[in-house]
């Protein structure tokens, strides 16, 4: 019992695209601050994963209690612009399916939102769209 | 002032009345005592009069649901659905973390419902009834 390791809740969220992504087809994927400069006219995804609230769960103080934690893991798609959004949507596809109601060391997806299109990508240039996806962790204390 | 929050609660229990064990994933606990009020107004009188009678008590306790066996926990979530029950099993429910601040009777789980609900946790509540004298050590 410890309190929770959100370097690893991280790791196991981004090492899942990770593994995805490098799969052929291959595509690029940054994480949170990272420096990345895209090639124009190809795809690239970069992806967040951010922590939110936490709530009791049981009884009990600092020891042999539990809490929930819940996040947000966000994976902007980046694609050519101009060419229609297929191209996008197979790789929405791909990283909805990764989290779709998936529950991997210990970490309980939620069913996703999206590949929803977005507005105004930056950096310009690319068809933007991004799927969202929040997750649960229970905190054994 | 001291003031005390829930999450310093906690619930023990014995089937065998005895020695009581920690309920584990225990979310919440209720309990109350009631006191029957027997009227005894004279003839002719102008005011109601009532005095106490039997005391009782009943609630209920909230766990998360955790595949525990093999201890107290297990047998207190599938106790409503025991053949016989002499009514001997012992309760604890505590108000503070120290361990001083309890309640304690006898009892008998008069029910259990188990919820399943997507997108939460799993949560058993299990209610009952007290047997006997009840002891406030509050």
């Amino acid at each position: 019992m410890a309190a929770l390791n959100l370097n690893t809740v991280r790791s196991t969220i981004e090492g899942r695209l990770k593994t995805e992504l490098d799969s052929s087809p291959a595509i690029p994927v940054v994480f949170h601050n990272m420096p990345y400069t895209p090639t124009p006219g190809t795809s690239w995804c970069q992806c967040s994963v951010g922590f939110s609230s936490s709530e009791y769960l049981t009884m009990g103080d600092s020891s042999s209690s539990s809490n929930n934690l819940t996040g947000l893991v966000s994976i902007s798609i980046y694609s050519a612009k101009g060419v229609g959004p297929g191209d996008n949507l197979t790789i929405g596809k791909r990283v909805r399916d990764l989290y779709n109601r998936i529950t991997v060391s210990g970490v309980h997806f939620d069913p996703p939102i999206g590949p929803e299109v977005m507005a105004a990508p930056q950096p310009e240039g690319y068809f933007l769209t991004q799927v969202r996806c929040t997750f649960e962790v229970f905190e054994d204390l | 002032m001291a003031f005390y929050r829930g999450e310093e609660g906690s619930v023990k229990f014995d089937d065998a009345g005895s020695s009581a064990a920690a309920i584990t994933s225990t979310r919440s606990w209720t309990m109350t005592v009631e006191k029957e009020a027997l009227e005894s107004t004279a003839l002719g009188a102008t005011y109601r009069a009532n005095v106490g009678g039997l005391i009782s008590g009943s609630g209920s306790v909230e766990l998360l649901y955790t595949a525990s066996s093999g201890d107290e926990t297990n047998v207190f979530i599938e106790a409503a659905n025991t053949a016989t029950d002499a009514g001997g099993a012992l309760f604890e429910l505590y108000l503070d973390t120290s361990g001083s601040k309890k309640i304690s009777f006898d009892g008998v789980i008069t029910g259990a419902s188990y919820t399943a609900s997507v997108g939460e946790v799993e949560v058993v509540t299990c209610n009952f009834v007290t047997n006997g004298a009840i002891t406030l050590d509050i």
